[in-house]
């Protein structure tokens, strides 16, 4: 009943955000990687819009217009997505750009070259060793407080801050407490839903999230029981998982596996922790953001902190076998695949990795390769 | 040897001397006697080696080399290597300047120039890398960061006390060396420097990136001191910089001339010699040399003016080429001067715009401001306009953008520089896809072809 709700949500929100627009109510996009604080945005009285499509080679393609094939298939797709007009993308009066990686930073510049758009780039140190860089995202973060007011004509109090903190802490607390049920019980909810559940936070009106995922954990909470399914656990490690990019999901499922947890730097929201909703809250979101989470691939000293955090879903999930998925020309996961899989092929778990730049003409590669990483732990296992 | 040392600068009584050292360098870089011809041949095919001022500037290249190649035997106490880290060169010429016990080094520079550039030997450096995490293939690692790994992981290199980076122009260096110091367990630090000023506030934020910056190299002073066991105080950076100022200048007029030249003064294989030149951890006295180097070559330079000189036809199609030289291998910039086309000036070369009131006395800031200046380092709304105005300044028939694929802040500009070119000035411009540290990537008759046809694009337009 609950997925239903959300579709017809989902199905209907474009043309309730176009009619927002009309009233005159902001919709400001921001890039995924969950170095935005969203809080903000919403505290403002704008809508925020976590661009997140991807998936699709079409899109994807359509951006080697603008940008060459190094540039990763996800950020070319938000290039795409923009030029063909995917409504979301068409409707944003603004863009929070978190200056994170190469791939996204450069979409932002592609972007702001073309003027079309009110762009905020939003710094981010990509080390928290000494207080002034985390002074530093805090500053940064007032800086975009400030823009949002100007742009949106709306003071953003500390008591709206609050109430934005809390209803996204409900969020991210509702999404763990459902994906740790994949701890015992798999089967209740698979991987494609709970990424699926997870992309529609993104989009959906954030109030209206949170009662769905109410609903949705009230619902498994009843069904929960212990371990229900010898089927292969598999932890999904990756830099990013887009609106749309399903395929390797799937493959998993039809071969016999389960992705019980997923460590995904883009595309998922980040839920393991929430923001501390007192004292100075942009000190508070400048540290749940910056210093109280596992870095991206492309943070400083990164590499042994996600392979800890690593073993640690391995452990506490009960993985066999870890799927590396990555987007082609990534390359801070490309170099870090190869620290990876060492580190854990010590530890006797096996790791699959696979690349992808969108195309469906890989698929089929994709599908044997997966097969065979499954049987292969199935007969460790079994 | 004797003659090739002698193309590279050395005077027969530093022959005498050094002899031994170079000899027992270039023995452990596998420098062979074969290696030694191809190297004399190359020399004189692709630098203007008659002209004393690249002469010299070979010597300090070849000279940092050797020291670098034999520092564990020569009792260097502590080991620096700097790495798509700018300030290093001016941190580690202070420490050099102060002790000569202790070694700082950018050490892609003057390895890049010798056994890349002279001798041609680049790409079992480049393999190696590609057997650990930077492999070859679509993914496009950069091959600069695998000249680093490379000679590491054959142990041409000895493990330093200390790496450090910056994620100035990307990514890949800071994670190579995240991984260099999970895997080989050496230390590292990061500058941090960040692009996050938009088109609207870009120079009047500046101090504000710069700051951050400037707080990172403090803190790297500090940690650098420490390794090496003495202060590095504001006096020893501030003669550096002061230093350095001179050799800025020097370049700055030998660019002048080159770029205004007709025919062509100087090729553009000289371009990253140069470029290393900067970047090498010289102390004050050699600096000075490296001053006068340039000085010398200027002079020689005007000389060829007055005598109406050049290494292309006067009245060659005149082009500015987007981003740096190759810096492994001169080819492409030799094939530039034998089809006849004048590269005159390129876009990394042309200084930005310094913010007014902006004379600072704090070094770090000095140099916080000089990173967040960066030619590279701007958005691309930003660099756009630097190089239409660049090009109408010079008088450019055409552009030559070859974006090295392995780096994402460059090749990802290349399309919509070409486009905005094109549609701001209506002069050709070519883009060539191709790898900056990889000489693999050179292909002699596609890329001759391809010149041709741009410049008889750039002849039929101006005729």
């Amino acid at each position: 009943m609950q997925e239903e709700r959300l579709a017809v949500h989902l199905r209907d929100r474009p043309a309730q955000l176009l009619e927002a627009k009309k009233k005159g109510i902001k919709i400001i996009g921001y890039f995924p990687g969950n170095y935005v604080p969203e809080e903000l945005i919403y505290a403002s009285g704008a809508v925020p819009l976590c661009l997140v499509h991807g998936g699709g080679s079409q899109t994807a393609d359509a951006a080697l217009s603008v940008v060459p094939h190094v540039i990763c298939p996800f950020a070319r797709a938000q290039i795409g997505e923009r030029l063909l007009k995917n409504p979301y993308y068409s409707m944003i009066d603004m863009l929070v750009a978190p200056i994170t990686c190469q791939h996204l930073k450069k979409v932002a510049e592609v972007w702001e070259y073309h003027g079309d758009l009110e762009i905020f780039k939003l710094g981010i140190p990509h080390q928290h060793n000494n207080d002034f860089e985390l002074e530093y995202f805090t500053d940064r973060l007032r800086a975009l407080k400030d823009r949002l007011q100007t742009f949106t004509g709306n003071e953003i109090t500390n008591e709206r801050i609050t109430g934005a903190i809390d209803l996204y802490n409900k969020m991210r607390e509702l999404l763990r407490k459902i994906s740790s049920i994949r701890r015992t019980s798999p089967s209740l909810v698979s991987a494609l839903n709970f990424v699926k559940l997870n992309h529609a936070s993104f989009y959906a009106d954030p109030a209206f999230m949170v009662e769905v995922l109410d609903s949705v954990y009230q619902e498994l909470k009843g069904k929960h029981q212990a371990i229900d399914t010898d089927k292969p656990r598999i932890l999904l490690v990756g830099p990013n998982i887009g609106y749309g990019d399903y395929t390797v999901l799937e493959l998993v499922k039809a071969a016999g596996g389960e992705i019980v947890i997923e460590e995904v730097c883009e595309g998922i929201r980040y839920y393991w922790n929430k923001i501390e909703n007192k004292g100075d809250l942009f000190q508070s979101l400048a540290r749940g953001y910056l210093v109280d989470r596992v870095p991206c691939a492309f943070m400083r000293n990164s590499a042994k902190k996600r392979l800890d955090f690593a073993l640690k879903l391995v452990k506490d999930f009960d993985v066999s076998g870890v799927i590396w998925y990555e987007l082609l020309c990534c390359e801070t996961y490309d170099s870090e695949s190869y620290f990876f899989a060492q580190k854990m092929g010590e530890r006797n778990i096996p790791v699959l990795i696979l690349e992808s730049d969108y195309s469906t003409a890989a698929t089929g590669q994709l599908k044997t390769r997966i097969e065979a990483f499954i049987e292969i732990i199935k007969g460790v296992t079994g | 040897m004797i003659e090739l040392l002698k193309l590279c600068g050395f005077e027969e009584h530093e022959i005498e001397s050094e002899l031994p050292r170079i000899e027992k360098a270039f023995n452990k870089l596998g420098i062979t006697d074969e290696d030694i011809k191809r190297g004399k041949q190359r020399l004189t095919k692709y630098y203007d080696i008659e002209l004393k001022g690249v002469r010299k500037v070979f010597r300090l290249i070849v000279r940092e080399l050797v020291d670098a190649m034999l520092l564990k035997e020569e009792g260097k106490k502590k080991i620096i290597y700097g790495f798509m880290s700018p300030g290093v060169d001016v941190i580690g010429s202070a420490v050099v300047t102060k002790s000569k016990e202790m070694f700082v080094i950018h050490h892609c520079w003057a390895f890049h120039i010798v056994f890349g550039c002279i001798f041609g030997k680049m790409v079992p450096i480049l393999e190696a890398a590609e057997k650990k995490w930077l492999k070859a293939g679509v993914v496009a690692h950069c091959a600069n960061v695998k000249t680093l790994v490379g000679p590491i992981v054959l142990g041409l290199f000895p493990k330093p006390d200390l790496l450090i980076t910056s994620g100035l122009m990307c990514e890949t260096a800071p994670k190579t060396l995240d991984l260099l110091h999970e895997i080989y367990d050496i230390p590292v630090i990061y500058v941090e420097t960040c692009h996050d000023r938009g088109i609207g506030e870009y120079y009047d934020e500046i101090m504000r990136t710069a700051a951050l910056t400037a707080k990172n190299m403090k803190i790297l002073a500090e940690r650098i001191g420490d390794v090496v066991g003495f202060k590095i105080t504001d006096d020893m950076l501030l003669e550096v910089q002061d230093a350095k100022g001179k050799l800025q200048n020097a370049f700055s007029k030998v660019r002048q001339l080159v770029a205004s030249s007709d025919p062509l003064l100087l090729s553009p294989t000289h371009d990253n010699i140069w470029m290393c030149l900067n970047m090498l951890t010289l102390s004050i006295d050699d600096i000075a040399e490296a001053v006068d180097a340039i000085d010398t070559l200027y002079e020689e330079l005007q000389e060829r003016v007055n005598k109406g000189i050049g290494v292309v036809e006067k009245g060659a199609p005149r082009i500015m080429v987007v981003l740096p030289a190759g810096q492994t291998d001169p080819r492409l910039e030799h094939l530039l001067c034998e089809v006849g086309i004048a590269a005159v000036v390129s876009d990394t070369s042309i200084p930005m715009p310094m913010p007014s009131g902006k004379e600072l006395k704090d070094p770090y800031m000095k140099y916080g401001l000089g990173i967040a200046l960066q030619a590279l380092g701007p958005c691309l709304a930003i660099r756009i306009p630097i190089i239409v105005e660049g090009c109408k300044k010079y008088n450019i028939d055409g552009v030559l953008d070859r974006f090295h694929v392995g780096c994402r802040v460059v090749a990802g500009d290349a399309l919509l520089i070409e486009s905005a070119v094109k549609k701001e000035l209506g002069i050709p411009v070519l883009l060539l896809e191709w790898e900056n540290f990889d000489p693999r990537v050179y292909n002699h008759e596609q890329y001759k072809r391809r010149l041709e046809v741009f410049k008889a694009m750039m002849t039929k337009k101006s005729s």
